[in-house]
């Protein structure tokens, strides 16, 4: 029995199979263009997390180099090694004082930053905020979950670090003449190291205050926990000179 | 007439305010006349332009009345319609985003009012900024024209700088304390960015605040009350019931942390209350109580869940039906008489009478019957009332379960029973009574005084048992002893895994009306059946054991 061909007119599909065209039904959509205006918004928006994945990729570039040296293990050696590694970094960026705090909080809420190491981390914030342009830094970090280590690491002369919230370990260490104020709490060995300039905390500080000091003025607005061995400056409890004076000796817990 | 004139423009204007919107379904927007204590006033109390309840816009008469001077009525109306549309449409889009921002503000700020007013200008700046660049609006204009005070002149500062609309803003008017310095921060947010709001609103509220504490402390000196969004303020009022309900439900489960729902759910306390959240009714609503945040959680996570029932035939006999025929005798009941066999006659011997007899099968009903909720909140529990509980969230869920079915719950909640450590509710169908008998902790040791579940249970022909706790009983043979006895269907549901639960377990294990779970996750409540009986249907097992 022969069977008729189909005729042409019920015929969905063309009769050769190399003849079919794959058709996008929404093709005529592709010139549509959705006119909205480019606001200055999206310009700043766009700048700054272009910087924000310069200051990250630098970040990464650090712990790349320097995780290695378990830069967190604190070593004089290796700050100063992880420091310049990150002012090599750092150099290189145009940023603004509100890119560095944004940082501080990218640390700890972005995804794409993969780990917080308080050690490197405040190694690369004192390096951002030594290059900034501004002379002024206000870092607004309250909300801050983790309390960053060594922050104001070699404040240069001129500029002035004001930190809202408390900091971790070894703050302001090696501050070269720059002023540094925390509105909060620091933790242990603050200002160690520091060869001149003015740090202001404003409540509470740990122990071995201004260890290995060799100038400069430290201020607490609360309660010194313990001094250090310290070889020249000044520390003042709540308006008290503390240190040169004969009440407080060094590593005394109290 | 004013009024009749601002209603004619809306009527006017409204069709072409829905297709630039693309269609949000949002009713026509209405006119509010002028109060007479707002018109002795004065020139300088503008009000609040634009008023949203639920989603009924409502214009204020007399700020456009006091705006005509600068702009165009027509183009007034059409800004505020805007911004408000927007708010519906973008941001905060629903309860849930507005809780969620004003969670998130308030983790920076630390005060209530200060976090509402965060979120509030927050969503304005955002709804704003919308509109302004995906559609054609008058916004800027208005902003233009406002009356403003010192954070509104720093809002307006950053609109002109995120805009690139000059809004009659000097840059000398933001050198006071620092107002170019928040600007600038505040110009850096991506508020566009739907997926980094929660972030987004960290950052504006700490750019912020200086000048909201400062403003706070100015009003608090004058004794006096801010001043009024004139864009309309962001309460509950927005919101529909439903929308605030569902918000809740979201906020709770997204959360899952009782003290983060408490601390919002109790600085809305008021809004909640004007809603009519009184904890009371079915939906949690009622005027008059004071709302505990803790049984509010339970409530609205529970509801995040449903776990089936199995229903159970409530009714085994059908109601009589005419079956065959018989002769008909003297004394029978004449009501049975089929005329139609009797051919119309009743006489002995010839007049028939319908047998009847019982419908097997048929009449049968099922439902769900009642349930005992015993609930373990000894030590070995964790506090209801201070962190997320999965027993008392799976006796919510049962909870929820039953009364949706049209049945009573009792609520037997235990530490250590016998001395006293038990709350004992009757059955009733009332959820807020059964939720906080189920919230509440003994925190002592674990015993079952069985004398109590007596009167629960007897005279009960059906009724569902069902039992959490973490099986660490002291006498837990006893409880084994007593589901030996009890035909009823149980659920048992352990909290996590120890050798009690095993020993509970492989006891029970041939009773085939006796189901257990294990809850070790949130994920595992959902997968609890109700009264599930293992062959439930071949019920032979009723009556053999």
């Amino acid at each position: 029995m022969k069977s008729s061909p189909p005729s042409k007119k019920n015929s969905i599909l063309p009769s050769l199979k190399e003849n079919w065209i794959t058709k996008n039904p929404f093709e005529e959509f592709k010139t549509f263009a959705l006119s909205t205006p480019v606001l200055p918004l999206d310009q700043i928006v766009q700048s700054t997390e272009a910087i924000m994945d310069r200051i990250r990729w630098g970040y990464e570039k650090l712990l790349e180099e320097e995780a290695k040296e378990l830069v967190w293990m604190v070593q004089y050696n290796t700050i100063i090694k992880a420091y310049e590694v990150a002012e090599k970094y750092v150099k290189e960026i145009d940023y603004t004082a509100e890119d560095i705090e944004d940082f501080c909080f990218a640390l700890e809420n972005t995804q794409r930053i993969p780990y917080l190491i308080p050690g490197p981390a405040g190694i690369y914030i004192s390096a951002l905020c030594n290059y900034v342009k501004e002379e002024e830094i206000v870092l607004k970090l309250s909300e801050l979950k983790t309390e960053i280590n060594l922050i104001g690491f070699r404040l240069p002369k001129g500029k002035r670090l004001m930190i809202e919230g408390d900091t971790g370990d070894f703050t302001g260490i090696g501050l070269e003449g720059g002023e540094l104020v925390v509105e909060g709490n620091t933790k242990n060995w603050t200002g160690a190291g520091m060869r001149g300039g003015k740090i202001l905390i404003k409540k509470n500080i740990g122990l071995h205050t201004g260890e290995w000091m060799m100038g400069g003025e430290i201020y607490v607005g609360g309660r010194v926990r313990g001094l250090g061995n310290i070889v020249e400056g000044k520390v003042y409890e709540r308006d008290k000179l503390v240190y040169p004076g004969k009440v407080r000796y060094p590593n005394l817990y109290y | 007439m004013e009024e009749e004139r601002y209603q004619s423009i809306i009527e006017e204007i409204w069709f072409k305010l829905k297709k630039k919107h693309l269609y949000p379904e949002i009713p026509m927007p209405k006119v509010r006349g002028v109060p007479a204590p707002e018109r002795e006033e004065g020139e300088g109390a503008e009000g609040v332009g634009l008023e949203m309840k639920q989603k009924q816009m409502t214009i204020n008469g007399a700020f456009i009345s006091q705006m005509k001077d600068k702009m165009p009525e027509k183009r007034v109306i059409e800004a505020l319609l805007d911004h408000g549309i927007t708010h519906y449409t973008f941001c905060p889009w629903d309860f849930h985003t507005h809780l969620r921002l004003y969670a998130e503000a308030k983790k920076v700020v630390g005060d209530k009012d200060l976090a509402k007013q965060v979120s509030s200008y927050f969503i304005d700046v955002i709804a704003d900024t919308h509109c302004v660049k995906k559609r054609f609006t008058e916004i800027p204009e208005l902003h233009r024209n406002l009356k403003k005070g010192t954070v509104q002149e720093v809002i307006a500062s950053l609109y002109q700088r995120i805009w690139g609309i000059d809004l009659g803003i000097q840059p000398s008017k933001m050198s006071g304390k620092g107002q170019a310095d928040i600007v600038r921060r505040l110009a850096r947010i991506p508020y566009l960015d739907r997926s980094r709001w929660g972030e987004s609103i960290q950052k504006f509220a700490r750019s912020l605040k200086p000048l909201l504490v400062e403003e706070q402390k100015q009003q608090g000196d004058q004794g006096g009350k801010g001043g009024q969004n004139p864009q309309g303020e962001h309460d509950l009022n927005h919101y529909s019931n439903e929308e605030i309900d569902q918000g809740l439900r979201d906020y709770a489960r997204q959360t899952m942390a009782l003290s983060e729902f408490k601390d919002v759910v109790e600085d809305f306390s008021d809004e909640l209350q004007g809603a009519g959240y009184g904890m009371e009714g079915g939906m949690g609503r009622g005027q008059g109580n004071p709302i505990d945040a803790d049984i509010l959680f339970y409530m609205k996570l529970a509801e995040n869940y449903s776990i089936p029932i199995k229903k159970v035939p409530l009714e085994e006999k059908g109601s009589l039906h005419p079956h065959s025929h018989s002769p008909w005798e003297i004394g029978s009941p004449v009501q049975d008489v089929d005329i139609w066999t009797s051919f119309g006659k009743i006489m002995p011997g010839i007049t028939q009478i319908w047998t009847k007899r019982e419908g097997k099968g048929r009449g049968k009903k099922e439902g769900t019957p009642d349930c005992l909720i015993a609930i373990d909140s000894s030590g070995s529990m964790i506090n209801p009332r201070k962190s997320l509980s999965y027993a008392v969230l799976g006796a919510a869920c049962a909870t929820n379960a039953y009364l949706q079915n049209e049945s009573k719950v009792a609520v037997y909640n235990f530490s250590d029973a016998p001395m006293g450590g038990k709350d004992i509710l009757n059955y009733t169908e009332r959820r807020e009574d059964i939720y906080r008998v189920l919230c509440k902790y003994f925190g002592g040791g674990t015993a079952l005084d069985l004398e109590d579940l007596m009167p629960l249970i007897q005279g009960k022909k059906n009724l569902d048992f069902f039992i959490i706790t973490d099986m660490k009983i002291t006498n837990l043979e006893a409880l084994i002893g007593f589901f030996g006895q009890i035909q009823n269907r149980v659920t048992a549901v352990h909290i996590g895994d120890n050798p009690y639960a095993a020993r509970f377990e492989k006891a029970v294990e041939k009773r085939k009306n006796i189901s257990i779970y294990t809850v070790k996750r949130k994920e595992d409540i959902p997968h609890i059946v109700l009264g599930r009986i293992r062959d439930y249907f071949n019920p032979t097992h009723l009556k053999n054991s």
